[in-house]
């Protein structure tokens, strides 16, 4: 069963997720219409290719429309959901054509186990920074630190391998990798002040 | 615990947190948060951090195939799950409205059906077909008028293979329902999917895409984000001749 469109414009992701359980294919239409660039963005991004950043976008949203029901408002914003499965299905793509198996546990609800309640306004905000102030915060990193941070969000890679990749210990690896997170985390923390 | 410790944790809930963990390295880090309140707390600060990774990827426009084959595929879905809820729910409609109108007794022979349509229209609220009031809004002459509740007129545009069909003198309905057309085709009654909502002066509309075979039209309220099948009376039942 459907709403009309311009009502569900109207209403917020998490609005939109109780009908979108109920199958109304208008409500999910305003959903994808919203977030279908990001996500194709992100997979093409991560996996290279237009045909399969296709697939995996197509596979993620089409995940999202039949396991909608079980999302969770509580525990997470929508659009993280959403693209944390576009970069789990990315990355399993990728990691399958490598020949590798899957490091990650794609099961989309897990997502959902991750991300606490109470982030969810502050992470809400966070997302309304613009893209650019993102990339500046990232472009604001040490190389060597970005560059792990790239390795493992869209390579899929685990501190072993990216040290093994870069010819740096291990703990090097970890160490930069948790000095970028904190910088990034820092500078946004800044912008919202 | 000591800084050194601390220090041993961040850098393992860094990975965690951008997936770079190996599964069992990411399983002994779950263990240990459940038990590290600064763990947590230092994770839950993380996130955002890495929640922001994919709005710094410069965009690019998905084709719109996959818009196309992402719609194509969820209507399909609806169209089936719509389909599995009238069928659950199809012994509970043959003791209600709908049901006398698909019984099988009525055999939707067209002319019969039209003859026993009329019949229960009267009963429900005083059939009236070609009542005054409506206003046609197109270029078109209205293909059927009808009224039902008290005062409502009713008035099928065509508009294409499909038709607006045009409501007037309708009460307001509560913000928790909408109207919902339905259309019933040899017998088989289908959901319109643009619900609808009269406007302060009473007027209310929806697009029939398809009218193609349609011999009846129906209006009913139904909870907001609508119902697979009619949960209430129609407030408008409207025979659409061939």
């Amino acid at each position: 069963m459907t709403i009309r469109r311009e009502k569900a414009e109207r209403l917020a992701d998490e609005e939109l997720m109780p009908l979108i359980g109920k199958k109304d294919p208008e409500a999910f239409e305003v959903f994808y219409d919203r977030h279908g660039g990001v996500a194709y963005s992100l997979a093409y991004r991560i996996v290279g290719e237009r045909a399969a950043a296709e697939d995996v976008t197509q596979e993620a949203f089409i995940s999202l429309w039949r396991s909608g029901a079980r999302f969770d408002s509580t525990r997470g914003s929508v659009r993280s959901w959403m693209l944390s499965i576009v970069r789990n299905r990315a990355i399993d793509q990728l990691r399958s054509k490598a020949g590798k198996a899957p490091k990650l546990t794609f099961d989309d609800d897990s997502v959902l186990e991750q991300r606490p309640a109470d982030e969810l306004t502050e992470e809400e905000a966070l997302r309304r920074e613009t893209a650019s102030e993102v990339r500046g915060a990232l472009g604001s990193l040490p190389g060597d630190q970005s560059k792990v941070i790239e390795l493992a969000y869209y390579g899929g890679f685990s501190h072993s391998e990216i040290a093994q990749m870069l010819g740096v210990p291990l703990g090097t690896v970890k160490g930069r990798m948790r000095l970028g997170l904190e910088k990034i985390r820092g500078e946004l923390a800044e912008g919202l002040a | 615990m000591t800084d050194d410790s601390n220090m041993t944790w961040f850098d393992q809930l860094a990975g965690y947190a951008l997936g770079a963990l190996e599964p069992e390295e990411a399983a002994e880090v779950e263990a240990h948060l459940a038990d590290c309140e600064r763990c947590q707390a230092h994770l839950r600060w993380l996130e955002p951090a890495v929640a922001v990774l994919p709005e710094s990827v410069e965009r690019q426009e998905p084709p719109k195939r996959v818009r196309e084959n992402v719609m194509a595929e969820v209507r399909a879905d609806a169209k089936r799950a719509q389909a599995e809820s009238a069928e659950s729910e199809g012994f509970r409609l043959r003791d209600g409205w709908l049901g006398k109108l698909r019984s099988s007794a009525y055999g939707w022979k067209p002319a019969v059906a039209l003859a026993t349509l009329a019949l229960l229209v009267v009963a429900f609220a005083g059939y009236e077909i070609g009542s005054n009031g409506g206003e046609s809004g197109g270029s078109e002459a209205p293909i059927a008028r009808s009224g039902q509740a008290p005062g409502v007129v009713a008035e099928m545009i065509p508009e294409g293979e499909g038709g607006k069909l045009k409501l007037t003198n309708v009460e307001q309905v509560p913000d928790d329902r909408v109207l919902e057309a339905w259309v019933q085709r040899e017998g088989e009654v289908e959901a319109v999917p643009d619900l609808f909502v009269p406007n302060h002066e009473g007027r209310a509309s929806t697009t029939i895409e398809d009218m193609d075979g349609v011999e009846i039209v129906m209006v009913t309220h139904e909870p907001e984000g609508g119902s697979a099948t009619p949960t209430s009376d129609p407030i408008v039942t409207m025979p659409i001749p061939d």
